[in-house]
């Protein structure tokens, strides 16, 4: 296929509407041809701009704890397969976005080794400061299912890779993993297990180690 | 509601992203606070396109399983949250409606829905830009553009099921779903430049 043929079918891409054999075929010009892809890629935005205008509307009564239960994985020997599970999702991830923005589970080998318990104190919340202004927020949750979020705008400051550290009330501190910044910004999470207990900060640095931005969770108690 | 404030922080404070990330962890209150916040619009889009509140319901539960099941592979530099979840349920809900299709398009339908879609901005002054815009776009396109548009970007028809519906050639099908998404392509971007 060439563009011109391409750019007589770019709409019905774009809406995902083109049949199976036109499509298979133009999908293999934009894998060759970036203008293309570019180009239906600005279109993409019409169809989500229409799916947007749809309104909302509430489902019916004992939806949401119906989808929970459908969601709820939970006897335990099934919840262990769930790491090499994310671990496999994100390297496809990594390879398909070209980077790891969301490559969870490429960095649980870095992790601290897990605590038994699950605990109760939960989410917790810091902003991410550098030089006095806040920069970003951080987000953990504990537990041995437990995560830490971030996102971070470092101003002009680069394109990263930033990698963050989590504090404990010891001093001493454990790497969790590095994420790429988009003109300074980025977004960036991944499973942590921390505990709240002597969980009682963040760092990210640099990979020269300069320190870029720090977090305090506020105590537990 | 017990548990929904954790170290004072409401979880309905937590960004898009975050209560994402939680959902992978199967914490069920971090489930709760996801489905919660975001029900209204899977629902709402799986209703738009099905139009039966049994089979919406069941397309919407699948959103949320499908979402829950591929938490990695959102990438928040494609869109936000909320227009990935759509964009699953647009995806699930077609199916389901080409799995079904046997009757044409009701056309009350079709007005409804482009009455709903391009309805004046005083009824939406509060509505977000980027979506006002669309909607502008939308309206300003002659009515046959506008009615391809909805019935390939929201119902999914092909060119050929539009041009069987509208009792039009094939080709002119196709050139008014073409002609209606690059306006409206063009007018976001004018607008955007403003």
């Amino acid at each position: 296929m060439e563009c011109e043929r391409l750019r007589e079918l770019d709409a019905e891409l774009a809406l995902g509407v083109l049949p199976a054999r036109e499509r298979a075929e133009a999908v293999a010009h934009l894998d060759r041809c970036p203008d293309c892809r570019e180009h239906v890629e600005r279109l993409t935005a019409v169809g989500d701009g229409l799916l947007a205008l749809l309104p909302g509307a509430e489902p019916p009564v004992g939806f949401e704890s119906r989808v929970v239960r459908a969601l709820d994985p939970v006897p335990t020997p099934k919840r262990r397969r769930h790491r090499p599970r994310l671990a496999a999702a994100a390297v496809a991830a990594a390879l398909a976005c070209g980077f790891g923005g969301w490559a969870i589970g490429t960095v649980v080998e870095a992790a601290p080794p897990p605590v038994t318990q699950r605990t109760d104190a939960g989410l917790r919340e810091a902003a991410l400061v550098s030089d006095g202004h806040e920069v970003g927020r951080i987000y953990t949750h504990a537990g041995d299912e437990g995560w830490v979020y971030m996102s971070v705008d470092l101003g002009g400051n680069g394109r990263g890779p930033v990698r963050c550290l989590l504090v404990h009330v010891d001093g001493s501190t454990v790497p969790v993993g590095s994420f790429p910044l988009k003109d300074g910004h980025g977004y960036w999470g991944a499973p942590a297990t921390t505990d709240p207990a002597t969980l009682t900060g963040a760092r990210l640095t640099a990979p020269d180690g300069t320190l870029l931005a720090t977090a305090s969770f506020p105590t537990s108690h | 509601m017990p548990g929904m404030w954790r170290m004072g922080l409401s979880l309905g404070r937590v960004p898009d992203e975050a209560l994402l990330t939680g959902l992978t962890t199967g914490d069920p209150e971090l489930a709760v606070a996801f489905v919660r916040r975001f029900q209204r619009t899977v629902f709402g889009v799986a209703l738009a396109v099905l139009g039966d509140p049994q089979l919406a319901e069941d397309i919407a539960q699948q959103t949320f399983e499908r979402a829950w099941r591929h938490a990695q592979v959102y990438d928040p530099r494609r869109g936000s949250v909320r227009s990935w979840l759509t964009s699953i349920a647009h995806n699930l809900a077609i199916d389901a409606v080409r799995a079904r299709r046997a009757s044409p398009l009701d056309p009350q339908d079709l007005d409804a829905l482009l009455g709903t879609v391009t309805e004046t901005p005083e009824r939406r002054a509060l509505a977000d830009d980027s979506a006002e815009r669309v909607r502008r776009a939308v309206a300003e396109l002659p009515r046959e553009q506008a009615r391809a548009l909805v019935m390939a970007g929201i119902y999914g028809m092909t060119a050929r099921e539009v041009a069987d519906t509208e009792d039009i050639p094939l080709g002119t099908a196709k050139t008014r779903i073409r002609t209606g998404t690059l306006k409206v392509r063009a007018l976001l971007e004018a607008a955007e430049k403003r």
